[in-house]
């Protein structure tokens, strides 16, 4: 057993397996990530006559994509933060964008999952079906919503070091996405309407529902995902300059 | 730096914010030695070892680590580093053999399950390959971390106060084990509290305060050379001068937070 630098493919590989591994043993946690949106789609079925199946399925595909984000990949950041199990393995011989990157794929995968799922149950209970353009392009705005609230979730995490009150910080921030974002949208206040359209919760659902009928895409909808892109881009960079590797 | 160094630490100073951890701190480490570090609550012994791990970032000064300098070739300088952390955590959701697995792979270390089993077996904790490592006794913690600590045979082994909260019998096992790490060839640093350890396992020891380096020597050449000293004398409680009167001679009686 001699020293070398590993490979940047063994270790992701070997990174990847432990990761996907902690996020299997967490199964409770991921099966009530899927759940809410799930519960969403069924609840809202009288919706898809009046608002069209793609107002319903984006709703719910945003509800998952902000509980991944926020309520898993925050939260598990802050723990493993707090234990120093980043400090060890730091100090072994690999970058720490290799340690993240790992961590980010896994968030990804949970969010082609939940997209899949929400894809499977508005079939098989709404009825609700898209072109094989619409499922490829929605799995792609579904990426870029969900890298959105992931690096919401990296700012949280960046600027709140106690775990207990990234927990509760990002649980009452889901309750204010869900609120604002899902109840918003059908105020009659104009002012409130256009705020949600244009919030985080407002443009993802934009480019998600946009994405589900690609013949349909506008300029509005290129203007989310142009503003998707831009918190994104925020969010993601004050995440990183925030962000410290332990919380002593 | 001579060929015999295996550690090359050359006018370290850290900080954090406006407090100074560490001062213009130099030592060296030599092949196949244990070198102590010892220093009160607070001395900077811990932002030494993180500064030498690449947790920290110093503000000013050299650290070469096999040949590698630590700022210039981190990856390099880590590689030859085996390192068990001060509160050493693991993915609390993995099994003890898949902890295992996981620092062979980021080692880069081509370790079989049954290689990782017989390592287990050496530890006599074969039986809690399958269990979380939270599940075991602190003893036993110790030893795991120790294992991943030198799971790539590394030149040099950084232990921070590796055995805090041990009883007689584990804090025994560990020296054995970190002498029998001597015995292969490598070197290792440590920080500790224990004189009686650094007496025991250490071939030198550093005394740190405030963030300098007041000394250096070995245990009995320490004693020796301070054994004369008004201030060791007056500390000294059992008629006969220890390490432990000469370290409070040194770094004061006053209690550190």
């Amino acid at each position: 057993m001699e020293s070398s630098i590993p490979k940047i493919s063994t270790v992701l590989k070997t990174l990847l397996r432990s990761d996907f591994t902690t996020q299997w043993r967490n199964r409770r946690a991921v099966i009530l990530t899927l759940i809410v949106p799930i519960i969403i789609l069924t609840t809202w079925k009288p919706f898809v006559a009046q608002l069209g199946g793609p107002f319903v399925l984006s709703n719910s595909i945003t509800i998952g994509l902000v509980a991944i984000g926020l309520m898993g990949y925050s939260t598990s950041i802050a723990r493993d933060r707090d234990k120093g199990i980043f400090q060890r393995l730091r100090v072994a011989p690999i970058s720490s964008w290799s340690i993240m990157t790992s961590r980010l794929l896994v968030q990804m995968a949970m969010i082609l999952m939940v997209t899949t799922a929400v894809f499977i149950a508005g079939s098989s209970y709404d009825q609700v079906t898209l072109t094989p353009a619409g499922y490829i392009v929605t799995y792609l705005t579904a990426v870029v919503g969900g890298a959105l609230y992931l690096s919401i979730g990296q700012m949280i995490v960046g600027r709140i070091q106690n775990p207990e009150t990234v927990n509760s910080t990002v649980r009452l921030v889901y309750f204010v996405f869900i609120m604002v974002g899902m109840f918003g949208q059908f105020s009659t206040n104009a002012e409130l309407h256009n705020i949600v359209h244009w919030s985080p919760y407002g443009t993802v659902k934009t480019i998600l529902a946009s994405g589900m009928e690609p013949a349909k895409w506008d300029n509005d909808a290129s203007m989310a995902l142009l503003v998707t892109l831009g918190y994104t881009i925020v969010c993601a960079v004050l995440g990183i300059k925030w962000f410290k590797w332990n919380t002593k | 730096m001579t060929a015999d160094n295996i550690l090359t630490v050359d006018g370290l100073s850290v900080s954090y914010g406006k407090f100074n951890a560490v001062q213009n701190v130099s030592f060296s480490v030599r092949k196949g030695e244990i070198f102590g570090l010892l220093g009160p609550n607070g001395a900077g012994k811990t932002s030494t070892l993180s500064a030498v791990e690449g947790l920290l970032k110093p503000q000013a000064g050299t650290i070469v680590v096999d040949g590698n300098d630590a700022a210039s070739k981190p990856l390099h300088a880590r590689a030859s580093l085996g390192v068990q952390l001060q509160s050493t955590s693991f993915q609390t959701e993995l099994f003890v053999i898949e902890v295992l697995q996981l620092y062979a792979g980021i080692y880069g270390v081509p370790a079989s399950k049954s290689d990782l089993m017989a390592t287990l077996r050496e530890i006599n904790l074969e039986d809690s390959a399958m269990k979380k490592f939270g599940e075991l006794s602190g003893g036993q913690q110790q030893r795991v971390s120790l294992v991943i600590a030198t799971i790539h045979n590394p030149r040099l082994v950084l232990l921070d106060e590796p055995t805090t909260g041990l009883d007689p019998q584990s804090r025994r096992q560990l020296w054995e084990r970190i002498e029998a790490i001597r015995e292969r060839g490598h070197a290792v640093l440590l920080t500790t509290h224990s004189m009686e350890e650094a007496e025991s396992v250490c071939d030198r020891i550093a005394i740190i305060d405030h963030g300098r380096v007041i000394a250096i020597d070995t245990p009995q050449g320490m004693i020796d050379k301070h054994k004369s000293d008004p201030e060791v004398i007056a500390v000294s409680r059992r008629g006969r001068i220890t390490l432990e009167d000469v370290f409070i001679a040194l770094t004061g009686k006053a209690i550190r937070s």
